[in-house]
């Protein structure tokens, strides 16, 4: 956004500690904010506090927050937003479900799948680079295209229900789901090296203000094609978890994560104008946006009523959020 | 581009007085331009008739209302935010509306009741967003998916399973209305546009509102209310889909648990290929902004009557976002690096 | 004129370059719409709008179903889609009146938008038929839905009989509030088959969740509503299609707690092929792709050949009646999935119904 164009310096030669220091506030907002809604929730009904509610929270937990850290890679790096996940996500679903049917092995299936998330990633990276076109007009665009696309190619698709791959998506390990702890380890993974590889400080830089990362000479096209690709390759990701995790699936069953991915990208302080963004907070901002609807079924709303208040819940997050930032001295 | 002003004189000047120049060079002659090349290839593949009375009434009955949404979410474009709630909006304008309707109310009232509603939630988008510096997207997002609620509920407890029936002859009548062999509304709709553009182009006001949307700081510091454009801009857009879902009733004679989700998609598409940003404020013209929507209902028409199977129609409408942009970019326009 | 305002006017690019994105453009616009425009001659024109909701894979069927049936007749055939929105309906309606069609067959998921279509329709004096859902006026072609809800409800009821004395920890509906009636009818109608059945479950024992019609984006509800409910662990599932019953079935095996769920779909989308859930007990079958079949055979061949049938408009007096199928998993292994059903409809003599060829146990 514009007006936070001139409170944005310029990268500092210790791109880490900055992006580091700058997430806490946001960090104590939500996770006081997700504490508040526990407490709430518990105080109504005791029984909310279960191995049952975790699990139903940490399930809905999983694929959103790979999705966000693709989305989150995409903001940092200063382009904005990815609009195309809903196809890399059913794309990449397909793959893996249509591979598994022909019996091929997992851990291939696993790399051919991420490695069709990374090259859909591609595809956005080169429209963008070299048509020089915005990245919300060009990933709302290849949205479109690749929905229609993947309607002409299928209707339904499942990955097959006796495999181990399914078995893996559907189980438990330490009491929490499967495919919850892969998403964990990216957060982390991620997070780490952001600051600390050359292409994540790079891509730090050109979100903080690309004049001076060029300046500093480093190319906004091989940038832009590292965080592109590296958010596909997310997405092909989520879409394995979701291939693992869910019945069968239809071409736009990816839509629905649009929203709260972008929520979730978005409370986590991730700025989409660019520069300014701490991975680690997604795992608060995913964790309490997943806690909101069960929350509200626990106090007995209907699903029309669980939808307002998730609204309000986030208009009031995000205000809260944004007083605070505004008025914190800089 | 974000220099720092330190006086009066440094807002965008005034364009000097040369329309048709205008016309040729600015921002909307790319998308005019594509308008141009959508209307000969409707001619060529599918005959005079798609100039026909008939066929553009079709299309100016279906684009209207979107367009009516689109000129007021413009605004708040232009200021610098971005309004993703006006979909919801629509919808929970056109439920209340309508209930009210079912209720027995008069069709002024009930009008004035729905108004009032979208302007109070566009206060609190403004509050939000103004007042405490929230996230628009962010915001207006929790707005969209709050009021999607609002609008289910408003359905259920009034209609039947998913369905609300109001109708209103007068307004039915309004909006099916025919001048010229022409739909009354896309007309109205037309004359909405181009006063739009005058204020943004030729106004003080609007003078301000793309300098808000283009460099607050320095538009505050030389003077205008950053704080009062974006909240007046997000008025203008609650009050713009409030309409918008009013007229929807009076089109279609009743309301659905899903009207108006995914709007914000349709309409935001066409600005963008009119012009405007979603990121950056200050670009945009209301009438680049009505000339989208004519090209993306021209070439959906054009599939349309081809009898071009309806499955590859988003795939082309998709594609000419990006012809549509690309061509924009090499006549001078933004350009991203 | 200053300098500053001077460069405002130049157009930036090269002119080969604008000249060559204009090409793309026209190139674009011109590739999609090739042919020359047709002469409007006196074959039999037939419109179909279809309901393009992207939920379920007969909707896209129901098209090529009735685009091969007027191939064969040798009828003009325009299909557009609804893309589930009212307002595109009401759209779709002015352009089959412009380019003249015949008769209309339309699959109207959005039904708010029916009442402005039949005096839209009826003014031009198109007959419609519709598909599953009613209009005064438009002649009624389908399955009685409420009918097809209590099939599958007894059916399941029985199931809780034998297996829990009728005695369950949960009845789960999987509602799809976006089908509107239809929702209502088989959703409600699984309910009240049930409760035929069983009629002394408690109520705080029937609960729902919006399942949106859809096993995956009904997921997440589904779990928030068993976590809610933590002790029970007999449930059965009722609901608006298999998708949403699937939904219920997949997040209670997430939680753990599948052991004892039982479920009957509608639509028997996900009853046939390698990948039925074991916890899926039953579906109903509607053979929804094969609709054009019935619509042709009852209603536009004889409006085609001048012998327009009087208009039926009501689900309990249909113009053509779709039998609905009541199946159990092991009597459904022996019925093809979607895509083989329609080849074998196509290549079937004309006039048979899927109901004719597939159904296990008429």
């Amino acid at each position: 956004m514009a007006y936070q164009v001139i409170g944005r310096s310029v990268a500092t030669s210790r791109p880490g500690a900055r992006v580091r220091l700058d997430g806490w506030g946001t960090a104590v907002v939500v996770a006081l904010a997700w504490l508040l809604l526990v407490v709430a929730s518990a105080l109504n009904r005791s029984d909310f506090i279960s191995h049952q509610t975790v699990l139903a929270v940490t399930f809905t937990m999983s694929i959103v927050g790979v999705l966000a850290v693709g989305q989150a890679l995409v903001g940092i790096s200063g382009g904005f937003l990815d609009l195309s996940q809903p196809t890399s996500l059913i794309l990449t679903a397909l793959v893996a479900a249509r591979l598994l049917a022909v019996d091929i092995n997992v851990a291939v299936v696993v790399v051919i799948t991420v490695a069709v998330g990374a090259a859909w990633g591609l595809l956005n990276a080169l429209i963008i680079v070299y048509g020089k076109l915005n990245p919300v007009i060009v990933t709302l665009a290849t949205n479109f295209v690749g929905l229609a696309a993947l309607f002409l190619l299928f209707q339904i698709a499942e990955a097959p229900i006796n495999s181990g791959f399914r078995d893996f998506g559907r189980s438990s390990t330490l009491g929490l789901p499967n495919i919850w702890w892969p998403m964990v380890a990216l957060v982390l993974i991620v997070g780490f090296f952001l600051p600390r590889t050359r292409y994540g400080r790079h891509a730090i830089a050109v979100g903080g203000s690309r004049f001076a990362a060029q300046a500093r000479g480093i190319s906004l096209r091989q940038t832009r094609f590292a965080i592109f690709t590296a958010a596909g390759a997310c997405a092909g990701m989520a879409g394995l978890l979701f291939a693992a995790s869910s019945g069968p699936f239809t071409p736009s069953s990816g839509t629905v994560y649009l929203l709260p991915v972008i929520a979730a990208t978005i409370l986590a302080g991730v700025s989409l104008a660019g520069g300014r963004g701490n991975i680690w907070l997604i795992l608060l901002s995913v964790g309490f946006l997943s806690t909101v609807p069960t929350s509200l079924v626990f106090f007995g709303l209907s699903s029309d009523w669980q939808a307002i208040f998730q609204g309000f819940i986030l208009i009031v997050a995000v205000a809260i959020d944004g007083y605070r930032e505004r008025n914190v001295a800089r | 581009m974000s220099e720092i002003a330190t006086s009066r004189t440094d807002l965008p000047p005034a364009l000097p007085h040369r329309p048709l120049r205008d016309v040729m060079t600015g921002p909307v002659a790319s998308i005019g331009i594509t308008l141009i090349i959508v209307i000969v290839a409707g001619l060529t593949a599918v005959g005079p008739r798609f100039l026909s009375a008939s066929n553009v009434t079709i299309v100016g009955q279906f684009v209207a209302i979107p367009m009516l949404v689109g000129a007021c979410a413009g605004f708040a474009l232009l200021a610098g935010v971005v309004d993703l709630s006006i979909g919801s909006m629509v919808g929970v304008s056109a439920a209340i509306f309508g209930a009210l309707l079912l209720g027995g109310w008069d069709l002024a009232p009930a009008a004035a009741i729905a108004l009032a509603a979208c302007l109070a939630f566009g206060g609190i988008n403004a509050i939000a967003i103004v007042g405490f510096g929230a996230d628009p997207i962010a915001a207006t997002l929790g707005m969209l998916t709050g009021l999607r609620g609002a609008t289910y509920v408003i359905v259920e407890a009034n209609g039947q399973s998913g369905s609300l029936f109001a109708f209103n002859d007068t307004l039915f009548a309004f909006t099916n209305a025919l001048v010229w062999s022409l739909p009354l509304i896309f007309l109205l709709v037309l004359v909405v546009t181009a006063i739009a553009a005058i204020v943004v182009t030729r106004t003080r006001v609007g003078r301000h509102l793309r300098a808000v949307g283009g460099d607050p700081l320095a538009a505050s510091r030389a003077g205008i209310s950053v704080a009062g454009m974006r909240t007046a801009a997000l008025l203008i857009s609650a009050f713009g889909a409030g309409l918008g879902g009013i007229l929807f009733v009076g089109q279609l004679g009743s309301v659905s648990r899903n009207m108006g989700f995914g709007l914000e998609f349709q309409v935001y598409a066409a600005l963008m290929i009119g012009g405007y940003s979603i990121l950056r404020g200050g670009v945009g013209n209301p009438v680049g902004g009505a000339l989208g929507f004519l090209v993306i209902a021209g070439a959906a028409n054009i599939l349309d009557l081809r009898a071009i199977s309806p499955y590859y129609v988003n795939i082309i409408v998709g594609l000419l976002l990006l012809a549509a942009v690309l061509l924009d970019r090499f006549r001078g326009g933004d350009s991203y690096e | 004129m200053s300098a500053k305002e001077k460069s405002m006017f130049k157009s930036g690019g090269s002119a080969p370059l604008r000249g060559l994105g204009m090409i793309a453009v026209s190139a674009l616009v011109l590739v999609a719409s090739h042919t020359a425009g047709e002469a409007q001659d006196k074959k039999f024109k037939l419109g179909m709008a279809v309901g393009g909701n992207p939920c379920c894979e007969w909707m896209k069927a129901q098209g090529d179903v009735a685009r091969t049936l007027a191939e064969q007749r040798g009828w003009d055939y325009i299909e557009l889609s609804n893309n589930d929105d009212a307002a595109t309906a009401l759209k779709n309606a002015g352009i089959f009146i412009q380019e003249g069609v015949d008769a209309v067959i339309q699959f109207n998921g959005q039904p708010s938008a029916n009442p402005a279509l039949a005096q839209r329709f009826g003014s031009a004096n198109i007959p419609v038929v519709t598909y599953d859902i009613a209009q005064p006026g438009f002649y009624f072609v389908g399955i009685d839905n409420l009918a097809a809800g209590h099939a599958g409800g007894e059916a399941l009821g029985n199931i809780i009989k034998e297996k829990w004395n009728c005695e369950p920890d949960l009845v789960i509906s999987a509602e799809g509030a976006a089908a509107g009636i239809v929702n209502t009818w088989r959703t409600g109608g699984m309910r009240d088959g049930l409760k035929k059945v069983c009629p002394d479950i408690p109520e705080e024992k029937w609960v729902s969740f919006e399942s949106q019609g859809q096993a995956t984006a009904g997921l997440p509800a589904a779990r928030d509503l068993l976590a809610a409910h933590p002790e029970a662990k007999k449930m059965a599932v009722v609901g608006l299609n298999d998708g949403g019953v699937l939904a219920a079935i997949n997040a209670a095996e997430q939680l753990g707690r599948a052991d004892e769920i039982i479920g009957w779909g509608q639509d028997g989308a996900f009853i046939t092929g390698d990948n039925v859930n074991p916890h899926l007990a039953g579906s109903v079958f509607y053979f929804l792709e094969g609709y054009a079949v019935y619509a042709l055979r009852d209603v536009i061949d004889p409006i085609a050949a001048g012998n327009p049938p009087p208009v039926k408009d009501d689900a309990g007096d249909p113009a053509s009646r779709v039998e609905p199928c009541p199946v159990s998993a092991e009597q459904a292994a022996k019925v093809p999935d979607m895509p083989e059903r329609v080849k074998l409809l196509l290549a079937a003599p004309p006039g048979t119904t899927e109901y004719e060829l597939f159904c296990p146990n008429k």
